[in-house]
């Protein structure tokens, strides 16, 4: 911060540690935090449609993902500056939010910021200019609305809402297949729904993925998949009409929690004790057996004696199971968790249809499959790949068609994809723009202009010219009166999105253009930043 | 700066700084000065934030006493300024921008008089004088704002509320939160407690998502396996709290058991699990439905829980649990042994809804204190923090509203009916106070000026043109800055309401805060402060970032 002199020459100090904080103010610090800011978006701009790229990202300790997931990107960037870690939470938003569309409302928000950036350069005041942004958005909403439609999925039809798992598919490395994943997620979705409260705990579909085989053989199993193996390589493979003791305790002689002493001061002593231990591993055995149970599956290790007695008494089990897969499989198979084998009962049972191990091609891994079981609630799609990376990706692509799809479930309504919802809207507001009265005027325009760059960037990144690929959308937009309208990425033979199936849900659009407005706003109403030098 | 040409006399320590006289007068009126500086962007609809870095904290903030605080402000006489923008901020929550501005104001025009050889006494004793007209011609002017009926109240405080977010981030939604906020603090008990007022956040979701609960929310805890198996759902269920440990383990710390025999092993194991489950069977006994506790639940609990078709939360913060009991009206316990039945709280409605990817635990409908909690939504971090701070300020207007129903026109009309007025009593002054106090009318024209300035309108254009507005009289009362086109308007048609207790409040802050700069003479400060100060060459490094 510069330096104030009193009259008598010596510097005030005010603040503490004056010198090693800097300043930037006014006009300076807008500049530099749009500067900031737009730059996160340039970064992601390309990652945009069917045929955006993806970016390889190398984290400090050697991991490699590749993505073109805009929320992944942001995320592995680990940027530093903080204007630019807005940019990183309005995606981190939407991700939480919609799960979709995380690439989309960052570019918008750079496009925004560029168009701020021209107004703040002919002098107007940057609230007004925000301010205008936020009333472009408040006559977006109404025209997105009138947009929309709804899908109707209540039927066995599941077409529709599989057309728009494979709209978010599409601009994924999964692309290939984004028919079979598409029906994979929807299925899955419709698996753990609750109709009645147009609810889904995304929760209940846990997304696993090996490496090994095809995308293809990418598939949802109705039950919950484990990666563990029984616990004895001589225990039978597959168990049928399975009945689950589910257990987080160990197999062995229970320890007090208290600190102990056990002093053994005779040879008969030792030996007692050594019966005694036997007994409680053949007691805990046999407490299972006389439940009725056929497999076990346990929370924590046990050693090979109890292994072998398991094995010789045949009860198949899995040890070291994690608590979140404990709670899953308890809620899948209608079991309850059994603290302590004194508990053990029937009643306490799970069950499932069939649980058996699956092994992968030539590779000695294996995994647990728990399939049918009594509550079909939790489901499992399992992911395979050619190699690590790629299997990461489609478990993100995955997620964010689910994330779709649920929010299908919760609202089914929909808007065009392809472009075809932010020309409708930047054709709305560059109209209303006009009857506007005072400053704001051009923030709402600057708006309109903003929403054209998402169209511009898809066109750009089909290897189009976009400006002639907006400019014709536009215009067959004005004289057929068709909202559906868009930028023909895969050059089919018609433009009308809803021919070409690309959906995308009204919410996450509308979130899109109100989150980027709030954060642009909030970047427009710094001007002045105070930092530590050595800060960075 | 006499020690340059006399002998130096010792008196104090080596190193110690004295400053005395009118230099050092002025020397502190220029560092509130400084200070001031900084906050005069903030103020207003077109006000700006600050974005302040501290260490790897960053706020962005609008808030005049958050970014004060944030400025660690070390020199002793600004410091005053941080003091009473605190003090507005507890007394009243908002104008804490306004304080302080009209605070340097104050000071820079008394500087002239300083230094023209007039007594800081004088200077003072007319700024008394001045301050003690406007507290008495505010409350004259103050209009009431009871109301005839419930629904004209709700709407005049609706219209406080809104003023107060004028200025802030959320501003363009100010109609949507200000009706949020008032029915928060009307749905309170009659004692207004702002502790009864949650605002909670959860990331995702536009602002307008944001909700109002009328009950008690807060986040899902922290869960063990088993939760899920839990219903999320009760009606009118019995709520006990706790503040016990819900876990096996050793019961006592550094207790050591000597084991004879392997057979008094398992009794120990099994007096352990017996005192567990005696615990969790005497809370079922209870018949409660809900369990919350502020330390953990374990996974053993949870699953006896669940089994039982019980709720628990553990971990559930002080501030939460405070809030949940005095809402269902449950006292916290301690022990599970003996809990009288009227220790357990009961409430409408129970449920676990998720907003975004985060769980809340909604109690609705509490039979006890009434309380609400404001659920925020919002794209960013940042945006919420702030958010948060705006609705604070908010929601203390309002309350204050309640309490003292009476409010005047913000937008600086205010100020310059106070500045005529003063002006017109000056006259009636002989001496040197009638120049104080025409200082003191000049000094209030600031805050109409500064909302100017910040807005990018031509301030002494609008301060003329409102000078003449209320040179006529009554009719002209209520003129201050149109925000939107740059003129002037009737800024109390125009619904800019602001409970006059944050107007009487900052301006006698601001002169008490003016008065005690004034009335110091003489800066003593110890070496070791000294010490401390950047500039210093040679300083290591890191000794930085205390």
């Amino acid at each position: 911060m510069s330096l104030m002199f009193d009259e008598n020459g010596r510097p005030f100090i005010i603040i503490q540690e004056q010198e090693q904080k800097q300043r930037l103010r006014g006009i300076d610090a807008l500049k530099a935090n749009i500067a900031a800011a737009r730059a996160v978006a340039r970064t992601l701009r390309t990652s945009l449609g069917p045929k955006g790229m993806d970016k390889m990202l190398q984290s400090p300790d050697g991991d490699v993902t590749v993505t073109n997931d805009g929320a992944t990107i942001l995320k592995e960037m680990e940027l530093k500056h903080e204007i630019a870690k807005l940019m990183v939470e309005l995606s981190k938003a939407q991700d939480d939010e919609i799960g979709d569309g995380t690439t989309g409302v960052v570019v918008l928000a750079g496009a925004l910021l560029e168009k701020a950036e021209m107004l703040l350069d002919k002098g107007i005041h940057p609230s007004r200019i925000s301010e205008g942004f936020e009333r472009a958005v408040d006559i977006a909403m109404p025209v997105l609305d009138s947009i929309s439609e709804q899908i109707d999925f209540e039927q066995n039809d599941h077409e529709q809402l599989r057309r728009v798992a494979m709209t978010t598919l599409n601009s994924k490395i999964v692309h290939r297949i984004r028919e079979e994943l598409g029906k994979v997620c929807v299925d899955a979705i419709l698996a753990v729904a609750d109709m009645e409260r147009r609810e889904v705990n995304l929760d209940l579909i846990k997304l696993d993925g090996k490496v090994g085989g095809k995308l293809e053989d990418t598939a949802l199993v109705h039950g919950i998949v484990v990666d563990k193996d029984f616990s004895h390589p001589q225990m039978p493979k597959r168990v049928d009409d399975a009945k689950i003791c589910i257990l987080t305790c160990p197999f062995e002689p229970p320890k007090p929690k208290t600190k102990h002493k056990l002093e053994i001061d005779s040879v008969e002593a030792y030996k007692e004790m050594q019966v005694a231990e036997k007994a409680y591993f053949t007691d805990m055995v046999q407490r299972v057996k006389a439940s009725g149970a056929t497999l076990v599956i346990c929370q924590w290790g046990f050693d090979d004696e109890a292994n072998y007695l398991l094995l010789k008494n045949e009860l198949p089990a899995i040890r070291w199971v994690g608590g979140v897969e404990i709670e899953l499989i308890a809620i899948a198979t209608g079991g309850r968790i059994i603290p302590r084998f004194e508990d053990v009962s029937e009643q306490k049972l799970g069950y499932a249809k069939t649980v058996r191990e699956m092994s992968f091609g030539t590779t000695r891994d294996r995994m647990i499959v728990l399939e049918e079981c009594a509550s079909m609630k939790a489901v499992t799609i399992f992911v395979r790949g050619g190699n690590k990376m790629v299997v990461e990706e489609a478990k993100r692509s995955i997620h964010d068609a689910l994330c779709i799809v649920r929010n299908l479930v919760t609202d089914n309504r929909i808007v065009y994809g392809g472009g075809a919802a932010e020309v409708a809207c930047s054709l709305a507001i560059s109209e209303a723009a006009d009857q506007i009265e005072g400053l704001e005027q051009y923030g709402v325009r600057a708006f309109a202009d903003a929403l054209d760059s998402i169209p511009m960037a898809l066109a750009e990144n089909s290897g189009m010219q976009p400006i002639e690929s907006l400019s014709h959308a536009k215009a067959k937009q004005m004289r057929e009166k068709n909202p559906r309208i868009g930028i023909n990425c895969m050059k089919y033979s018609t433009d009308d999105m809803k021919e070409q199936y690309v959906y995308e849900s009204l919410r996450s659009k509308k979130q899109q253009l109100q989150h980027a407005a709030q954060v642009v706003k909030m970047i427009l109403k710094i001007d002045d930043v105070i930092e530590d030098k050595n800060y960075n | 700066m006499s020690h340059f040409l006399a002998p130096q006399i010792v008196l104090l320590k080596n190193g110690t700084d004295t400053s005395q006289g009118k230099g050092q007068l002025i020397s502190n009126m220029n560092a509130c000065q400084a200070v001031g500086e900084i906050l005069r962007t903030t103020l207003g609809p077109h006000g700006m934030d600050k974005l302040i870095h501290e260490g790897r904290q960053v706020t962005i903030s609008n808030d005049g006493a958050t970014i004060l605080k944030l400025l660690n402000i070390v020199h002793p006489a600004a410091k005053t300024l941080v003091d009473i923008s605190r003090s507005q901020d507890d007394e009243v929550g908002d104008g804490t921008t306004s304080v302080t501005i009209l605070a340097c104001e104050f000071m820079r025009n008394s500087k002239e008089f300083v230094e023209e050889g007039m007594h800081p006494r004088v200077i003072i004793k007319g700024y008394r004088a001045a301050a003690d007209l406007a507290l008495a011609r505010i409350k004259e002017l103050a209009v009431d704002i009871t109301g005839n009926s419930e629904s004209e109240r709700r709407g005049m405080l609706i219209k406080c509320a809104s003023t107060a977010l004028n200025s802030k981030l959320i501003s363009h939604h100010k109609g949507f939160f200000s009706e949020m906020v008032t029915d928060a603090v009307l749905s309170l008990d009659d004692d207004l407690d702002l502790a009864m007022v949650g605002v909670k956040k959860a990331s995702g979701g536009a602002v307008n998502d944001s909700l109002l609960v009328e009950g008690v929310a807060f986040k899902k805890t922290f869960s063990y396996a088993g939760f899920e198996q839990q219903p999320k759902k009760f009606l009118n269920p019995k709520i006990l709290l706790l503040n016990v440990e819900l876990e096996l383990k050793a019961e006592k710390e550094n207790a050591e058991v000597r084991v004879k025999s392997t057979k008094e092993y398992q009794d120990i194991v099994d007096a352990e699990w017996k005192i567990i489950y005696d615990k969790l069977d005497k809370i079922v006994q209870t018949g409660a439905k809900i369990v919350l506790s502020r330390l953990a639940i374990g996974d053993l609990a949870t699953q006896y829980f669940a089994d039982r078709d019980i709720f628990c939360a553990g971990r559930v913060p002080q501030e939460d649990m405070n809030r949940v009991s005095r809402a269902v009206g449950g006292a916290v316990q301690s022990s599970v042994v003996n809990i009288p039945a009227d220790a357990l709280g009961a409430c409408g409605l129970f449920e676990e809804k998720s907003f975004g990817n985060e769980r809340f635990n909604l109690f609705k409908e509490c039979s006890h204190a009434k309380t609400a909690s404001i659920i925020i939504r919002g794209g960013s971090e940042q945006f919420m923090e702030e958010t948060e701070r705006s609705l604070h300020d908010s929601i203390m207007i309002v309350r204050r509203a309640i309490k003292y129903p009476s409010a005047v026109a913000g937008g600086g009309a205010i100020e310059m009916e106070l500045s005529r007025y003063l002006r017109d009593q000056a006259k009636q002054i002989q001496g040197k106070q009638q120049l104080v106090m025409n200082a003191f009318a000049k000094s209030l024209e600031v805050i109409p000026r500064v909302l100017c300035d910040n807005a990018g309108f031509d301030s002494t254009d609008v301060l003329y043109k409102l000078r003449a507005r209320h040179a006529e009289g009554d009719a002209g009362r209520w003129f201050g800055v149109d925000i939107t086109t740059g003129g002037v308007c009737d800024t109390w048609e125009k619904f800019v309401w602001e409970p006059a207790l944050v107007r009487l409040n900052a301006i006698a802050a601001a002169t008490e805060a003016t008065c005690l700069i004034l009335s110091i003479d003489e800066t003593i400060t110890n070496p070791k402060y000294e010490a401390a100060a950047p500039g210093a060459p040679g300083m290591p490094g890191g000794m930085m970032g205390m």
